[in-house]
């Protein structure tokens, strides 16, 4: 039997009482760490389950999952992803090719940051779709999130935005030569993607024929950071506030959430609390989101 | 002899009317460095008795040794014409009585080309040298249609006349027959790449544009300076002179009248050329060479010729050397010819401009150099570099288009990769110092004005080989320069000690730089390998790394040849790849290219630089493609200027430029090493059919999609029936009758393919033309010279590519096969070539087979659809499964895997 394991957002001890006692008893244990990471360490998971667990990366999951699938017919082996399982990433290629064999699969869920960024303050009713937000490069620099916050804003939702992480990546360059060479991980935070989400504005505002607009410098937003954990932290404000509250923030993982019109005044009574410049947030607030709904 | 000075030099260039930028172009050995030398006596740089003997311009020791020149070299002369009636033949803007010539003389043997190419770029006007014996030779014809693509004016000199007269002791009629028939060769040439804007450049010797003389001799004459002679005495106007002493003009002693009949009262007339220009000239050889002193001295006070005391000791050859010399000199006619019918950069510039820009033609940059305005933004080209005594650092040799560069100036260096607007292949730097090029010398200069040759210092490490120079933040490049040949001689080095390593890679860079054409890499394991157009070529870049760049001895492999991969029919099947993650999906065809198509592109008159609407055109009107598909080409590659295209024919997907920088890097990296044997792709045009996306950009990035495209054009060519090309050289030999059979048994062995063969009139030489396989070329030249008894001379010149005979390279068991592998042993990677199933689900012998099956049970192709779906586990885009079930169409995909098998393609 495959078993897929959510082990929640924060640290070892996340993971459910059902899903402890199948890594307990498992025969193999991966952990599948390049869409997500925990904010603790390898070695204090395995301290805490009392047993041994083999990273999976990128590369051993996409390309050689025959490994991981080996003799899973007769024997019971866990998959660990962060979060929930079947959340933000999809492993339902894994699943595929599972199936494909003839295993068994068995999935146990977990709090994803789908779930979790309830903390920040906004009914959970009233999330659009969710868009990711990669790292841009001097010529590649996919708009299509524009898109997603756009039909999110028109019928008033919030937008939550996923923030690239570059945990084992190859350079392309390293990636022609065929060398295993990686590049330093990298997390984005919250202020890039203010400012990533700022530019493409601008392009799209630039190219006319009402592709701009969907949101300003003035549009709030919520900046988080390590949801789930004991340092969670939250910075409510301006989007263009939110461009420089990545030391308030501190360090990755974060998310960023960007409020729809749909709001309740209580809403805006929790996340004020979070507020950079709480006059601005007031002042802001009234003009454009009180009694929107 | 003149005096010369810097400061003169610099004076003339700020008056650019008054500048002639010209090279000195021919075939090898017809004797271009040693005209060359003569001219250089006129403007005082090496003394006028030497002149003949010194080749000034072949700097290098080896170009002494060799006899032949290797690198064009420059030289700035100072030209004077004295007559008013010379100035007021000058059909264009001039100033003044004093002139500044830059003049390159460049090398004939056809692997030193590209070295042409550079030369030709900076330069207006070409000597083109012909030998009277040997005629229009391959290279002839090859460097005048290289001046002419670049809008350059020729004149001609034929050359060698002594040795017409001296070995071969032909007619005067004879004589002037074999000049009419090489003239005549040379408009041939020239008519067949007639270009509007430059007008009709025919030369003809009644205009002065031809020249006729003795490089090794110093002497030369055109018609225009014995018409001077004539006219006062016939009492005629010069220019109707110039006429009647060319072509079937007679002057009847008997009527004293001109006809042009060729009889008086049944009696032969002799052709005023052969009276008036050849008569002389054949009776001082006659006297002098017979040694009749006191003729000799009568000719010499009837043409007015004045000798020195001891010149006039001398005797035979030395005498008539100096006789020859003195009557006419070389300098004169040549300097006459020159700056009377060659355009100044003034007047070239204006018709070159639009060729040599690739921006718009209205934009501040291109209206400069069409103005040729010194006070305009600076457009420089720096078309080659030429090594400095310091070691490792060269001079960028370039032309000034517009405005003026001076040391310290701050400019742009653009590389030919760079883009208007992007940071690529820019550095913006200051110029150190600015010289002048005198041969083997150079002389610093302050500042140099637009239209002038120069070279600077300090912007070598930011430049490769080539490119511009600007203080335009708009401007665009001047256009790459295209080489008429390419490096498909290749060998390997590396050092004998393994310390020396470090030096051996800094000296490639170095000779990659100091040569415009050479190539340099490593290949997968790890070789070091140097890349040349020939093997000479090839020998002396090695000889310079080794001697000089590297200056480490080093161990060189035996040549070995560039191959090309390519397909030779339509992929049989659609190819699938799924990235990594599986949620990217890309669907891909293969299909020759074309040959016409791959010419133009590596002739640069299809680029990806063009407007894709004015391309498209070009591409449907003259080659058949459809429309919309030659709008939507995504690029070329490899280096994404080569000779296959990337095109979208896909229809409707979302997010679709989100992929296309990923998709192209794929291209760029399949085509530069393709799926065979890692060799570079030639034309083959890939078709992306149809793509599926993750919903999500963050699932779509370079990672997922550049292997799956590399992938997906590999089993795409794998399933066109692939095939590899080999270079084929173009050899001309040069052999008499007697010695014929040895070169055709030579030729033959070597799988060589003779197309013509022509007896050079007048001569018992024959040349043979012939294709021959770059492959079987190592050695052919010895072979060749102990077949003939040293008596054939060949000429060998990359022509084209064409397919490897020997069956198909992906199937171990044919010869092609074997060669494959050992291409991939040599090369370090794996000795199979990948599998399409490898690389591809579908694999072809699986899909006939199931689909005989699945036609044994079912007629109904909606039905084969569904089962083959299911068989493979496709899931199929929204579009595609929509056709199938609705059943009215069936997806592009399944419809060409069941339209291109037999049994099935007759059900649908």
């Amino acid at each position: 039997m495959l078993y897929l394991i959510g082990l929640g957002l924060s640290d070892e001890t996340d993971i459910t009482v059902k899903g402890l006692s199948v890594v307990k008893s498992a025969s193999r244990v991966y952990l599948e760490a390049y869409t997500s990471i925990l904010l603790v360490d390898k070695t204090i998971l395995e301290k805490y389950y009392g047993r041994e667990v083999i990273l999976a990366d990128r590369e051993m999951v996409e390309s050689s999952s025959d490994e991981i699938l080996a003799g899973v017919q007769e024997v019971d082996v866990a998959f660990l992803v962060v979060g929930d399982p079947f959340g933000a990433t999809t492993h339902t290629d894994l699943v595929l090719r599972a199936r494909e064999l003839g295993i068994k699969i068995s999935s146990i869920p977990n709090a994803s940051i789908m779930s979790a960024i309830g903390a920040a303050g906004l009914q959970l009713y009233n999330f659009g779709q969710t868009v990711s937000m990669v790292f841009f490069t001097d010529n590649w620099k996919p708009a299509s999130f524009h898109d997603r916050i756009r039909e999110n804003r028109t019928i008033g939702l919030h937008t939550l935005v996923l923030l690239d992480i570059k945990v084992k990546e190859q350079s392309p360059e390293n990636m022609m030569r065929g060398r295993n060479i990686f590049e330093p991980p990298r997390y984005m935070t919250v202020g890039q993607c203010a400012r990533q989400m700022l530019e493409i504005e601008e392009m799209k505002t630039a190219e006319g024929e009402g592709k701009g607009g969907v949101y300003t410098e003035e549009s709030l937003a919520i900046g988080a950071a390590r949801v789930g954990g004991k340092t969670e932290k939250f910075v409510s404000g301006t989007l263009k506030e939110l461009c420089d509250a990545d030391e308030a923030l501190g360090d990755p993982l974060h998310s960023l959430v960007l409020l729809g019109r749909r709001t309740h005044e209580l809403e805006s009574d929790y996340v004020r609390e979070f507020a950079v410049d709480k006059e601005n947030w007031d002042r802001i607030w009234k003009r454009y989101y009180d009694g929107e709904q | 002899m003149v005096n010369f000075t810097i400061q003169e030099v610099r004076a003339l260039m700020d008056k650019a009317c008054n500048v002639r930028n010209m090279s000195v172009i021919a075939h090898v050995d017809h004797g271009k460095s040693t005209l060359t030398d003569s001219l250089l006596s006129k403007a005082g740089i090496i003394s006028a008795a030497k002149a003949g003997d010194a080749r000034a311009t072949d700097t290098r020791a080896d170009e002494q040794e060799r006899g032949i020149t290797i690198k064009s070299t420059a030289i700035s002369l100072y030209g004077n014409l004295t007559d008013d009636d010379d100035i007021k033949d000058i059909d264009q803007k001039t100033d003044g009585r004093d002139f500044l010539i830059n003049l390159i003389d460049s090398p004939g043997h056809v692997d030193f080309s590209s070295e042409v190419t550079a030369a030709l770029r900076v330069t207006d006007g070409a000597l083109v040298v012909v030998d009277t014996i040997e005629g229009v030779c391959v290279q002839t014809e090859t460097v005048l249609r290289q001046a002419l693509g670049e809008r350059i004016k020729p004149v001609v000199i034929i050359n060698k006349v002594d040795r017409a007269l001296l070995e071969l002791q032909v007619s005067k009629e004879d004589l002037y027959q074999s000049f009419s028939r090489t003239i005549e060769s040379v408009n041939v040439v020239i008519s067949t790449y007639f270009d509007k804007s430059l007008g009709d450049v025919q030369v003809y010797p009644y205009k002065g544009t031809v020249a006729f003389g003795s490089g090794l001799h110093g002497w030369a004459f055109t018609i225009r300076q014995f018409a001077q002679r004539y006219a006062k005495k016939f009492g005629v106007d010069r220019k109707k002179m110039m006429e009647r002493l060319w072509g079937d003009n007679y002057f009847n002693p008997h009527t004293k009248k001109w006809t042009n009949k060729g009889t008086h009262e049944g009696k032969e007339l002799e052709r005023a050329f052969n009276q008036f220009i050849l008569d002389p000239i054949f009776r001082i050889f006659a006297a002098v060479m017979n040694f009749k002193k006191d003729e000799v001295n009568t000719l010499l006070e009837k043409l007015s010729i004045k000798l020195s005391p001891d010149d006039k000791e001398k005797e035979g050859k030395q005498l008539l050397k100096v006789v020859m010399r003195t009557f006419l000199p070389a300098a004169d006619a040549l300097m006459e010819m020159m700056i009377l019918h060659l355009p100044s950069p003034v007047t070239a510039q204006k018709y070159r401009a639009e060729t040599l820009y690739e921006g718009p033609p209205d934009d501040e940059a291109c209206i400069g150099i069409r103005d040729c305005d010194p006070k305009a933004p600076l457009m420089l080209y720096v078309s080659k570099m030429v090594p400095t005594s310091d070691k490792g650092r060269f001079y960028a040799f370039g032309r000034v288009f517009a405005g003026t560069v001076r040391s310290g100036l701050k400019v742009r260096i653009q590389g030919p990769n760079y883009t208007p607007g992007k940071k690529e292949d820019l550095f913006i730097k200051a110029i150190q110092r600015t010289v002048l090029m005198m041969g083997g010398k150079v002389d610093p200069i302050d500042d140099v004005p637009a239209g002038n040759i120069l070279g600077l210092v300090g912007i070598d490490q930011f430049l490769l080989k080539s490119g511009t120079l600007t203080t335009s933040e708009t401007a665009h490049n001047l256009k790459v320069m295209k080489f008429s040949v390419s490096p498909v001689v290749q060998r390997s080095v590396e050092v004998k000690n393994a310390q020396d390593l470090p030096k051996l890679v800094e000296g490639l860079k170095r000779l990659s730089k100091s040569d415009p054409c050479v190539l340099t890499f490593i290949n997968e394991s790890g070789e070091h390998v140097v890349a040349g157009a020939g093997e000479l070529h090839l020998e002396i870049c090695l000889k310079d790394l080794e001697e000089d760049h590297a200056g480490v001895p080093l161990r060189i492999s035996d040549p070995v040849v560039a191959y090309r991969e390519t397909v030779t029919a339509k992929s049989s099947i659609t190819a699938l790849s799924k990235s990594p993650n599986k949620h990217n999906r890309l669907y891909m065809i293969a299909e020759p290219l074309g040959e016409e198509v791959s010419n133009e592109i590596e002739a640069g008159k299809i680029t990806p630089r063009d407007d894709f609407k004015a391309r498209a055109r070009v591409l449907a009107d003259d080659h058949g493609w459809d429309v919309t598909d030659a709008r939507k080409i995504w690029c070329f590659g490899p280096d994404t200027n080569g000779a296959n295209l990337l095109v979208d024919q896909t229809k409707a997907v979302q997010y679709l430029s989100e992929i296309k920088d990923s998709c192209i890097s794929g291209f760029q990296w399949a085509t530069g090493s393709g799926p065979i044997a890692e060799e570079p792709m030639r034309s083959c045009r890939f078709n992306i059919m149809d793509v599926t996306l993750h919903a999500d950009s963050i699932h779509r990035g370079t990672g997922q999609l550049m292997p799956t495209t590399r992938r997906v054009l590999y089993a795409s060519a794998l399933l066109a029936e692939p095939g590899l090309l080999e270079p084929i050289f173009l050899v001309e030999i040069q052999v008499p009758e007697n010695a014929m059979g040895g070169v055709y048994g030579v030729l033959t062995r070597r799988r060589g393919h003779v197309f013509g063969e022509e007896q050079r009139p007048g001569t018992p030489l024959f040349t043979i033309k012939a294709y021959l396989p770059v492959m079987e070329s190592f050695g052919f030249n010895a072979d060749l010279r102990s077949h003939t008894g040293g008596q054939a001379f060949p000429q060998s010149v990359f022509d084209h590519w064409e397919i490897l005979p020997g069956g198909s390279p992906i199937d171990a068991t044919t010869k092609n096969g074997v060669i494959v592998q050992e291409l991939r042993k040599r090369k370090g990677i794996k000795v199979e070539v990948p599998d399409v199933s490898n690389v591809n689900p579908l694999h072809v012998p699986l899909c006939n087979h199931i689909l005989t099956f699945v036609l044994s049970t079912t007629t109904s192709y909606k039905r084969i659809v569904s089962f083959l779906i299911d068989f493979f586990k496709l899931r199929c885009t929204s579009v595609a499964t929509r056709h199938v079930t609705s059943g009215s169409q069936i997806s592009r995909p399944f419809h060409a895997m069941i339209t291109n098998h037999g049994p099935v393609a007759s059900l649908v």
